[in-house]
């Protein structure tokens, strides 16, 4: 149907004849901020995530563990990459793709994975050859992937969530079809709520900045369809780590 | 809320059930209220607050029933009610049922106002949780064990979820012990008992399950029309456990209830 | 899908016969409601954001009209498609064409509550289409041929037993013992689905006017497979699903989450703005967002029904409802069962075909008690009954039995004087002679026969108190 045509027996089915002003929304709806109140609420949530980033990360790394992730935490980024290279190695995993997130740059994993023959794979596309190709390349290998390593843009620390947005260099299916998921998140990077996070994307998307896709992941992927027993792994990934650095 | 000195006043809607099929329960309501000091008055025309029809849908039948109680009552400084459920047709639906008629909906206010269930007005009005000092020598002094069977109305309209446990718990003769899933409904729900009986009955099965499972023997509710469902059932099914209206266990304990001879 | 809501009696029935049914359902309230209970309590100021999220509700509902709009224009502005369907067969037309025409093959499908409602997946066979129900439980119902038994576990009803020789059957698989074994053989053969499916398809749990999000709370990862994987992404719900803004999900998603199974989120929450951006390295280059009317406006223009639009589909009225506990989802004849079931099948797809459904309640209340955003589910029952009885603003359906009818014109006429009360009383008190005894009668007569089934009944009482009242 037509939308007008729909809308306006919305509108009759309310009672309500066409023109009316639209409504002021009530105080119970975050659409009563303005963009203002919305743009200075986010500078006070950064803010207080430097302040506050020791007691976030440790509010996380048990909310991770009650989650179902496998949680560590490492000082550095040394001892992450090392603690990755166990976990490749407990998977014996043959092929691990990984993500353009840059808290992964320093992980220097090629170097950290070199001499275990493991095949690894950054999921960026090279500007400069056939787009087309490459995705299907990519897709392929994750399909056939043991592990997918990735950085998060935020985690959430009532929850036990890493936030992953679609973007350059961060594909949808990285933390999606291989049976492991590793995470990595930084000091800094962790929310105290879900409210908080919505927060922040209202902010980018006044920015134009809300991009097109975002996953928030708690846990392994899990079912209880079958007489209540929960079973992991069907589909997304049955082993899910987070490694915390800082 | 507690009187604390002066009588306090209020007028008994003692409702159909109770009137017709246990006035012993009306009795032990009246007892029960006039050794805890209140002055109590029975207006004599009343007869039903018209829940049966309204819950069946013919409100026009219980509108006039209604109207009835709204001026039988009017003048009353506080109606209380031994059902849960009467007392959610006072208090809460009567205001709906008389939502377009404003004479009715301003006494139908007004009512709901001033009615109580039994233990609401016991605890929330009387202040009287505790009945100790009241105990008379010819009281039961034997030590029973009862379980408590939530009524629906009761917890879920009226929000009346703790008054009738701390009476119950305040008596010295009684260990309460709570079945499993007491807040669970016996399966009663009017004419639903018969008009889906297979469902009703599953209902009052599990009901009576976990009434067993506690070693009661009694059952409390606050409402006739649970225990009529799950007496019922506990007399079909030959079980020895009593089903008992909470006044009725607390004249017991305070009424000076003539002795019965079996 | 096709209502079989006139056949609530013969269906109740066969699911209190049914052994396998009754032992599933006693799960429901150890399990789900429990963990619902336990999630409220553990959440701070529950009850407050309980609130917050109806007046959210509330809110949009009132003001559809311009959210709905708000959603056209956000939607699109993400690069995305709005389609508004008038009812089932315009929404599935909207979908058949599309996928005809872009030569879709192959459906992979998250779990959507209106697509069945829609009955889409036979509308897409028909065209040469295979869907495929990617859900653990979902898959098995679609499997098994069976309509869904739960709101949140579609196949809660079957045994792994049950579930083993269904896939023996269908997908030629050995017999399996291990729950793990049956999970592990879903995600095998459904792997393949995921990478081959030419179009996804979705439900949403919430859409987001402000920013032309669509939201997914999934636990399994196939609502993100069908999201990511293939070229063309469509999600299709009800018109009522949306929400204001994006930072109201935070409210809500712990109310649906928390309620539907307890946990304290869902292992995936998804947001979906549009189709995939330029820089972005994979998804849907394509997304449509159907949003289906199908009679839910007339549930909008009834005041006393316009809050049955409010539920955001956790399934907690399900879990809390004991008569829902006793009888499942296939009782309740349509894609929507228990309490809210009761309200919306009948009002969505005739309300007289469904008259059973609002009486077959005791009208206990648990599920108002559940519900995160508290709708007052009795009150519209009591609603819908009295439309069934008197039919003031549903006159065709005026269709309860005369002796009924009858029999409260009966007892209003004796209880409108306490004169009228002795007289009758007086008469039944002499009738019920015939069959009291000791107090008790033991075979009431039609049409009450039914509960001396379980029960005993009392007689009335020889004194009434009106006549032991001393002033």
């Amino acid at each position: 149907m037509d939308s007008k045509e729909f809308i306006a027996n919305v509108r009759r089915s309310l009672g309500r004849e066409a023109g009316a002003p639209p409504p002021a929304p009530p105080d119970a709806t975050y659409l009563a901020l303005s963009n203002q109140q919305v743009k200075s609420k986010a500078q006070a949530i950064s803010r207080d995530l430097e302040a506050n980033a020791d007691e976030y990360m440790a509010l996380l790394e048990k909310s991770a563990e009650e989650a179902g992730w496998r949680v560590a935490r490492c000082e550095n980024a040394t001892e992450a990459a090392n603690h990755i290279l166990n976990i490749v190695r407990d998977v014996e995993a043959t092929s691990v793709l990984f993500s353009g997130h840059s808290a992964l740059d320093d992980l220097h994993l090629d170097a950290a994975l070199s001499g275990t023959g493991v095949q690894l794979e950054a999921m960026v596309l090279d500007d400069n050859s056939d787009k087309k190709a490459q995705r299907d390349d990519f897709r392929q290998k994750a399909i056939n992937a043991d592990i997918g390593i990735t950085g998060v843009d935020y985690a959430v620390a009532e929850t036990g969530t890493a936030v992953l947005l679609a973007q350059k260099g961060v594909s949808r299916v990285v933390s999606l079809l291989p049976p492991v998921h590793i995470a990595v998140v930084e000091k800094g990077q962790v929310l105290p709520s879900l409210d908080e996070l919505f927060t922040l994307r209202r902010k980018e998307f006044l920015n134009d900045k809300l991009g097109s896709y975002m996953n928030l992941i708690s846990g392994p992927s899990r079912s209880a369809d079958i007489e209540y027993q929960i079973v992991t792994g069907v589909h997304g990934p049955g082993e899910v780590h987070m490694v915390l650095i800082g | 809320m507690a009187a604390s000195s002066g009588q306090v006043k209020a007028s008994l809607f003692v409702t159909c059930i109770i009137d017709q099929f246990y006035p012993e329960v009306g009795e032990s309501t009246v007892r029960v209220l006039q050794r805890l000091g209140v002055e109590l008055d029975f207006p004599q025309a009343q007869t039903c607050c018209g829940q049966p029809a309204f819950n069946a849908g013919f409100w026009s039948d219980a509108k006039p029933l209604a109207r009835r109680v709204l001026d039988q009552f009017q003048h009353s400084e506080y109606v209380v009610v031994p059902s849960g459920s009467c007392a959610t047709m006072i208090r809460i639906y009567y205001p709906e049922l008389f939502h377009d008629e404003p004479e009715s909906l301003q006494k139908a206010r007004s009512l709901a106002e001033r009615t109580y269930e039994f233990s609401e007005f016991i605890v929330d009005v009387l202040g009287i949780t505790d009945v100790r000092h009241l105990i008379g020598d010819a009281a039961q002094t034997d030590m029973q064990k009862v379980t408590y069977h939530e009524s629906c109305h009761l917890r879920r309209e009226l929000g009346a979820t703790t008054q009738s446990r701390a009476l119950i718990n305040a008596l010295p003769n009684v260990e309460l012990v709570e079945m499993d899933q007491a807040e669970v409904c016996c399966g009663f729900g009017g004419t639903f008992s018969v008009k889906y009986p297979e469902i009703s009955g599953a209902m009052l099965q599990d009901k009576l399950d976990r009434i067993g499972s506690t070693g009661a023997s009694s059952v409390v509710a606050c409402d006739c029309s649970c225990l009529m469902q799950i007496g019922g059932g506990l007399e079909k099914a030959g079980s020895g456990v009593q089903s008992v209206h909470l006044a009725e266990l607390m004249d017991d304990a305070i009424g000076q209830k003539p002795r019965a001879n079996g | 899908m096709q209502p079989r809501i006139k056949q609530f009696p013969q269906l109740s029935s066969e699911a209190l016969a049914n052994n396998q049914i009754q032992k599933n359902l006693l799960g429901l309230y150890d399990g789900f409601h429990k963990a619902r209970i336990s999630a409220s309590e553990a959440t701070p100021n529950w009850d407050e954001l309980s609130d917050r999220g109806r007046a959210i509700k509330e809110h949009t509902i009132e003001n559809l009209d311009y959210y709905l709009e708000m959603v056209e224009r956000t939607v699109t502005a993400a690069g995305g498609k709005v389609f508004f369907a008038k009812d089932a067969a315009e929404a599935n037309k909207y979908v058949v064409d599309i996928a005809k025409a872009r030569g879709v093959k192959l459906v992979i499908k998250g779990k959507s509550m209106v697509s069945e409602e829609m009955g889409l997946n036979h509308e897409l066979e028909k065209a040469g289409i295979e869907p495929v129900e990617t859900d653990l439980g979902e898959y098995i119902i679609q499997l098994a041929g069976e309509t869904p038994f739960h709101i949140i576990a579609p196949a809660i009803h079957k045994s792994k037993e049950e579930v083993s020789d269904l896939f023996q059957e269908k997908l030629g698989t050995p017999p399996m013992t291990e729950i793990t074994d049956l999970a592990m053989e879903a995600r095998r053969q459904l792997r393949s689905k995921f990478i081959n499916a030419d179009m996804g398809i979705t439900g949403a749990n919430f859409i987001v006017a402000e920013t032309g999000t669509v939201a997914l709370v999934t636990n399994e990862g196939n609502g993100r497979m069908s999201s990511s994987m293939p070229k063309l992404h469509i999600a299709i719900t009800g018109m009522e699903k949306v929400v204001p803004s994006i930072e109201d999900l935070g409210i809500m998603l712990r109310l649906l989450i928390r309620s539907a199974t307890g946990q304290r989120i869902s292992s995936y929450v998804t947001t979906i703005t549009g189709p995939r951006k330029q820089d972005d390295e994979d998804g849907p280059e394509e997304f449509h967002l159907v949003l289906v009317d199908n009679g839910r406006s007339k549930l909008l223009a009834d005041p006393a029904m316009r809050e049955s639009l409010y539920c955001i589909r956790c399934g907690a009225c399900l879990n809390a409802c004991p008569v829902y506990r006793k009888v499942g989802g296939h009782a309740y004849g349509w894609v929507y069962p228990g309490p809210i079931g009761a309200i919306i099948s009948p009002m969505l797809t005739g309300l007289s075909d469904g008259k059973d459904l609002p009486y077959a309640s005791s009208l206990c209340g648990a599920c108002k008690e559940a519900c995160p955003v508290k709708i007052n589910i009795p009150r519209m029952l009591l609603y819908m009954r009295h439309q069934l009885a008197e039919g003031d603003n549903y006159p065709e359906h005026k269709t309860a039995p005369f002796s009924e009818a009858m029999t409260f014109k009966l007892w209003r006429f004796a209880l409108s004087s306490s004169l009228g009360l002795r007289v009758f009383g007086g008469m039944a008190r002499i009738l019920q002679k015939l069959v009291a005894k000791d107090g008790r009668i033991t075979k009431l007569p039609p049409p009450l026969s039914n509960w001396s089934k379980l029960r005993t009944f009392p007689a009335l009482a020889s004194k009434p108190f009106r006549s032991r009242w001393k002033g």
